[in-house]
């Protein structure tokens, strides 16, 4: 059930995409040479150095961001020694010019014979360079796709997992009657962002839907309000329901032996519920969420008790 | 309630066994849980008794009422099919201090 993490491969075009809105960007040149493009080292550059002549060590794999003093010193050099100079983009995945700079006409005519993608942000190159950061990280950060339903309740990331049929759409559902938002319906999408954190997410085809047996599709924001959904959550919590067995080992009766699952190289703490007929399941989950909360504010009711009854029963010991 | 045959072919007298409590910290949590997944394995009703006081083997908040500290003396009474059997299974795990200290 659980895939191998897979580190996406990243293009240009992804990049554009990912980066569009956030990080301001618009085509410049050879938009269409994007597509499929590579960037084989997940970082940003600027390439004044190597621009300047000193060629050791340039990072030609990175996207090469040009702000105001590589254009300012390409600007003072001459034309023939400018066109030269340019010709070591030649090999770099794209270029990005910032301050919402355009090309000069030599740029435009260079970029053009070396059919590079190039793009201009409307950020200051500092600001570029960290956001664009970010999130290249955040697109290159390993993912791995999990059947199970992603819920938010109160400010918890839970995620239900179990064999289909089971009913995890269905307390996805009541959840969502009592005020919780739905993350992803059957297929969660669970990433390590740059600070370590998972984060679940839908399926971009099928977010906002849910499959009720019976009912078919239905589309969860227009039946419910748009607080029904959101769109990425912090996994907090994962919660799997199975049938009940004869032996229930994996059932943690006390709560004191909490388990959690390796998730990215995360350990995720992990409820194990037995389903049985007749119970109500959304009850549990939901107090699942919430006991996890507490637990993550620091107070753990079970260890607590189970402190209070030690003393007590070595009280009663001494003056039986 | 009608007779049930099957029911009147167990012993109505429960089995008993007198247990004492020799772990240090006595019936907290983990070895009432420890207690409850042993018993859940039975058919059989299963009790422990104190000072007079029964309560259930297969529920962790009545064991946890029953305050069997170090040194007090229990009695576990089941019946059932295999009651011999729970009985037996329970008395080992007070004897291996559940399995601590």
């Amino acid at each position: 059930m659980w895939r191998i993490a897979e580190t996406p491969r990243i293009t240009v075009a992804d990049f554009y995409e990912a980066g569009r809105e956030s990080l301001e960007l618009d085509w410049e040149a050879n938009a269409d040479q994007a597509v499929g493009r590579e960037i084989t080292e997940v970082a940003l550059n600027r390439p004044g150095l190597a621009l300047a002549g000193f060629l050791r060590y340039f990072a030609y794999r990175r996207i090469q961001v040009l702000g105001l003093a590589e254009m300012t010193y390409m600007g003072s050099l001459r034309p023939d020694e400018r066109q030269q100079r340019y010709r070591i983009l030649r090999h770099v995945p794209a270029v990005v010019l910032s301050r919402g700079r355009h090309m000069p006409v030599y740029v435009r005519k260079t970029a053009g014979e070396l059919g590079i993608p190039v793009m201009r942000t409307r950020l200051v190159t500092g600001h570029f360079m960290n956001a664009g950061t970010v999130l290249l990280q955040n697109l290159s950060s390993p993912r791995i796709r999990v059947a199970g339903t992603m819920i938010e309740i109160n400010g918890m990331g839970v995620l239900l997992e179990g064999e289909p049929g089971i009913g995890k759409s269905e307390i996805a559902l009541a959840l969502i009657k009592r005020g919780h938002s739905l993350v992803a319906d059957d297929t969660t999408i669970l990433t390590r962002d740059s600070t370590g954190t998972i984060q679940a997410s839908a399926v971009e085809i099928t977010r906002e839907h849910m499959e009720i047996r019976g009912l078919g599709i239905i589309h969860v924001p227009r039946l419910f309000g748009v607080s029904s959904i959101r769109g990425a959550m912090r996994l907090d919590l994962i919660i799997r329901m199975r049938k009940p067995t004869a032996e229930e080992d994996d059932i943690d009766r006390t709560g004191l032996d909490t388990a959690t699952r390796n998730v990215l190289g995360v350990e995720i703490p992990l409820v194990t519920v037995p389903v049985a007929a007749g119970r109500d399941l959304t009850n549990v989950v939901e107090v699942a969420a919430l006991n996890a909360r507490l637990k993550q504010m620091g107070h753990d009711a079970a260890r607590e008790l189970d402190e209070r009854l030690k003393m007590v029963l070595s009280r009663k010991e001494t003056s039986s | 309630m009608s007779p049930d045959p099957e029911s009147a072919a167990k012993s109505p007298e429960p089995l008993s066994r007198d247990v004492v409590v020799q772990n240090r910290y006595g019936i907290h949590a983990r070895p009432a849980a420890l207690l409850v997944k042993t018993a859940s394995r039975f058919a059989c009703e299963i009790l422990l008794e104190k000072n007079g006081v029964k309560v259930n083997a297969k529920s962790i908040m009545g064991l946890l009422t029953l305050e069997g500290h170090h040194g007090s003396k229990l009695r576990i009474l089941a019946s059932g099919a295999d009651a011999a059997d729970a009985l037996q299974a329970l008395a080992e795990l007070f004897e291996q201090k559940f399995f601590e200290d």
